[in-house]
């Protein structure tokens, strides 16, 4: 099942890639520049699905004490980790030939790499902890701390003055039509189907080490 | 517990008390240590810059005109949009203007411009006050292009109109 998902993704990814390159057409301002946003505003969207879906299980562990809400907590971050990483490279990327820059501090890109670097700390608090009960007690906490910044990042473009522009696709009248719409939304979707996968995967991976750690811990304490 | 593995008989580290266990991969913590501080470091340096820098990030063309003699020789960031017709080129720049809200400022531009540059477009110059005349001495120009995106269409001639 979560194989099919993870076709479904991949080949929508490649649908995209091939529409941003062949079928859509160049923009008025950006010319060819303008192919980057089939990739990176989907993976801005998927990080904020990936933490969201941290910062929920985080909450239902902390409520309902279910070892399986920490391991989709932990495998979901570990994926946004790495699509907050690309949304950033991506961004830098689109930024240097468009804007003039690889980077400045305005409020979406210095709340966006706040993002990044806070769960990276979450990341590593998981390694540092190694009582599994105080681990995802700990983890738990420090994620709903930084989920606390997705909403910051999303609305930072409208709460400050910033380089980033407004959002393009989330208004009530979306400046963007035609094939250059249904690729980004193609975009949108598949990425969605990866994240969907990759953490579905990493979640599994996650609740085997469990199990390792369990009968690591048994054979020590029966080998005394 | 998981329901499709082998079953943990002994320990349940899941509900029962929390055990000592004899420390394996000390080096390894250490590690996870060390990337905790650096990213606690990261994440001050993050909220010391982001809050300074973010917070006030350009001063629009009117506010910057209204500021000029608080702003004396401080570097700070000034938003508009270039108007069109008033770009000259020059042998080490580019002069226009930029307005906003109605304001027009005179921008003196180091170098070239990016390649987005042109007649219409908002962009954001660093630079600062001119000390005689009231002109703004740039010498980074960020193109602030806006959200919206429509097809190229060669048969259709107009200006950057957001």
């Amino acid at each position: 099942m979560l194989n099919a998902v993870g076709v479904l993704g991949l080949g929508g990814l490649l649908g995209t890639v091939a529409l941003g390159l062949g079928t859509t057409p160049a923009d008025r301002v950006q010319g060819d520049l303008v192919r980057l946003i089939y990739i990176h505003p989907p993976l801005a969207w998927t990080t904020y699905v990936a933490f969201g879906v941290t910062g929920l299980f985080s909450a239902l562990y902390l409520w309902r004490r279910r070892p399986r809400h920490d391991e989709i907590a932990a495998a979901s971050a570990e994926v946004g980790v790495v699509l907050c990483g690309l949304t950033l490279a991506t961004g830098s990327i689109w930024g240097r030939p468009t804007w003039g820059v690889w980077w400045t501090w305005d409020a979406r890109l210095t709340s966006t790499a706040l993002l990044l670097a806070l769960f990276l700390g979450y990341l590593a608090l998981r390694r540092v902890v190694i009582d599994p009960l105080a681990r995802a007690r700990r983890s738990a906490i420090l994620a709903l701390i930084s989920v606390a910044d997705v909403p910051l990042v999303h609305f930072s473009v409208k709460l400050w003055r910033t380089l980033h522009q407004q959002p393009t696709l989330l208004r009530p009248d979306p400046q963007i039509s035609g094939v250059q719409a249904w690729t980004l939304l193609l975009g949108f979707a598949s990425m969605t189907l990866v994240y969907v996968w990759l953490a579905g995967r990493r979640a599994r991976v996650e609740a085997l080490e469990h199990v390792a750690e369990a009968d690591a811990l048994e054979l020590a304490v029966a080998s005394r | 517990m998981p329901s499709d593995a082998t079953p943990v008989t002994e320990a349940h580290p899941e509900t029962a008390e929390p055990v000592v266990v004899p420390a394996q991969g000390g080096a390894g913590r250490r590690r996870a240590w060390i990337a905790f501080a650096l990213i606690g470091v990261a994440l001050g340096f993050l909220l010391f810059r982001g809050l300074g820098d973010a917070a006030v990030y350009f001063l629009t063309a009117d506010e910057a005109l209204a500021q000029r003699d608080e702003l004396a020789d401080r570097r700070f960031r000034v938003e508009g949009k270039v108007v069109a017709g008033s770009v000259k080129r020059r042998a080490d720049g580019v002069e226009f203007d930029i307005r906003e809200r109605g304001a027009t400022v005179s921008v003196r531009h180091q170098g070239d411009p990016p390649e987005l540059f042109q007649p219409g477009i908002p962009v954001v110059l660093e630079g600062r006050w001119d000390r005689a005349r009231p002109v703004f001495q740039s010498d980074r120009i960020l193109v602030r292009h806006t959200e919206e995106y429509r097809a190229e269409n060669p048969e259709r001639v107009e200006d950057y109109t957001p």
